[in-house]
């Protein structure tokens, strides 16, 4: 199960604006209907915006395994 | 020199020539062709050298090769220092190699060469096998040096493109020897971490030597078995790598790497901002049009017409109305006329039966005079009979 970051809602905001765009440039919508979304639609950019403005780069360093390295010199003519 | 007559036993003989080979060839150099060579599972390397009028076989043990920075094939030629040993119970003398370089650039370009059309002709490098690279990553994990110039250009990049992003760094080796194992061996680990989304493997400029890492077969291998999308960031612009072939996408350095695996977040805010705009005007569109549909049905004939219907019956009555007073007066002035006109004819008719019986109406100056005392003698008179008009002169 895969933890919802914050990058997880940002896409999914993102698409939602997309498809309230969408919605919003058809001919057949009805006004109720519209102005819920333009508000959702403000709504979301806002979240967008400041989640942008706030984010700060996250650098995780995974540990480097040790090399071992051996220096016995083995038998002549090993097969 | 030896004693024609001596009779050695093959081990003595064999001892002396040991001796005598292993201490006059103690170090030396030989240049030659590299054929049949056999990396072990034990990690020593045999091979043979040769050139068009011999051949020598050697050994290079895991301590000595692990310094080498490329991994030997076929038909490249290579100098190498080391010196020669004598194995009695087999009979040959090997070379034992110290140092292996190749003997040229040169050297390296054709093994390149070589390799490149190998994987090649495996399909390793083919199109259909290259991996999308997402648009919005949540993590990307990098494959550098982390004390490198490459690894603090794309952590500046990916900051001022798109702090969201997470960068998961598996730090390597990547230039010299071991560098291919460690570049393999990170490439794998991130691989087995959860939801990265892209790779970059990221090193700076270098020699052709430098960047001979990332021309290892074991290396490409990697690469085009990881899982998950790599993009390759090696070198310089004009510098090729047989891993920026078999890389799902390549760029020209670590920098555009790590520009091509973001997203810029002006690009976001552009998109939100056309968003707002867009939408209002769709929105304030939607008002008009909402409005000039009530208005255009306000002014409509349907909608006029009860109206307009109203004010032309109304128009009609007040039309008729007139007419009927016009009309009314008439008749009344008529009525009155005909009226007196009777009334007048009726008096008049009584008038006339008295004149009849022989009474006679006096007239002066126009005027009946119907007493005595009114009469004015010596005034012209009239005299009305029945039958006419009589003027008598005083």
């Amino acid at each position: 199960m895969t933890k919802k970051t914050a990058k997880d809602t940002f896409e999914n905001k993102l698409d939602r604006l997309e498809e309230i765009s969408h919605l919003l440039e058809s001919d057949e919508i009805g006004l109720e209907y519209a102005m819920a979304l333009y508000q959702e639609g403000i709504e979301l950019s806002k979240d967008c915006i400041s989640t942008l403005k706030v984010a700060e780069l996250k650098i995780t360093q995974l540990k480097k395994n040790l090399d071992t390295l051996t220096t016995d010199e083995e038998n002549f003519f090993e097969e | 020199m030896f004693e024609q007559t001596e009779i050695l036993t093959v081990s003595e003989l064999t001892r002396q020539i040991k001796q005598t080979l292993e201490e006059e060839f103690l170090q030396i150099t030989v240049q030659g062709e590299i054929s049949n060579f056999k990396p072990h599972v034990s990690g020593h390397w045999y091979f043979n050298l040769k050139d068009s009028g011999a051949v020598i076989s050697c050994t290079m043990w895991k301590g000595n090769n692990s310094s080498v920075f490329f991994t030997p094939q076929d038909g490249i030629k290579i100098t190498v220092t080391g010196r020669i040993t004598v194995y009695p119970p087999r009979g040959n003398y090997q070379f034992d190699v110290r140092s292996m370089k190749p003997a040229g650039i040169g050297e390296l370009q054709s093994a390149f060469e070589i390799l490149k059309q190998k994987l090649s002709n495996e399909g390793l490098f083919d199109e259909e096998f290259k991996k999308p690279i997402p648009s919005l990553p949540r993590r990307i994990g990098i494959v550098t040096a982390i004390d490198g110039a490459a690894f603090r250009d794309m952590i500046s990049i990916a900051r001022r493109r798109f702090p969201l992003v997470e960068l998961v760094i598996a730090p390597s080796k990547v230039q010299g020897s071991g560098a291919a194992e460690n570049i393999v061996e990170s490439i794998k680990t991130l691989n087995r971490k959860k939801d990265i989304d892209v790779i970059i493997i990221g090193r700076g400029g270098g020699s052709i030597e430098d960047l001979w890492a990332f021309n290892e077969e074991i290396v490409v291998r990697s690469i085009f078995e990881s899982k998950i999308p790599i993009i390759s960031g090696i070198g310089h612009e004009i510098d090729f790598t047989i891993s920026d072939f078999v890389a799902d996408l390549r760029a020209a350095t670590p920098s555009a790497a790590m520009e091509i695996a973001t997203p810029d977040k002006a690009d976001y805010f552009a998109f939100i901002n056309d968003f707002l705009y867009n939408s209002r005007q769709n929105i304030t569109n939607l008002f008009d049009n909402k409005k000039n549909r009530i208005l255009d049905s306000i002014g409509s004939y349907g909608f006029k017409m009860p109206l307009d219907l109203l004010r032309r019956k109304s128009q009609q009555v007040d039309g008729i109305v007139y007419k009927m007073s016009v009309n009314f007066d008439k008749q009344f002035l008529m009525l009155k006329n005909k009226l007196s006109l009777l009334s007048k004819s009726l008096e008049s008719h009584d008038v006339k039966k008295t004149l009849e019986k022989g009474f006679v109406l006096v007239k002066q100056d126009s005027k009946f005079i119907t007493r005595s005392s009114k009469f004015i003698s010596g005034k012209e008179t009239q005299l009305e009979f029945f039958d006419g008009e009589v003027n008598l002169n005083s």
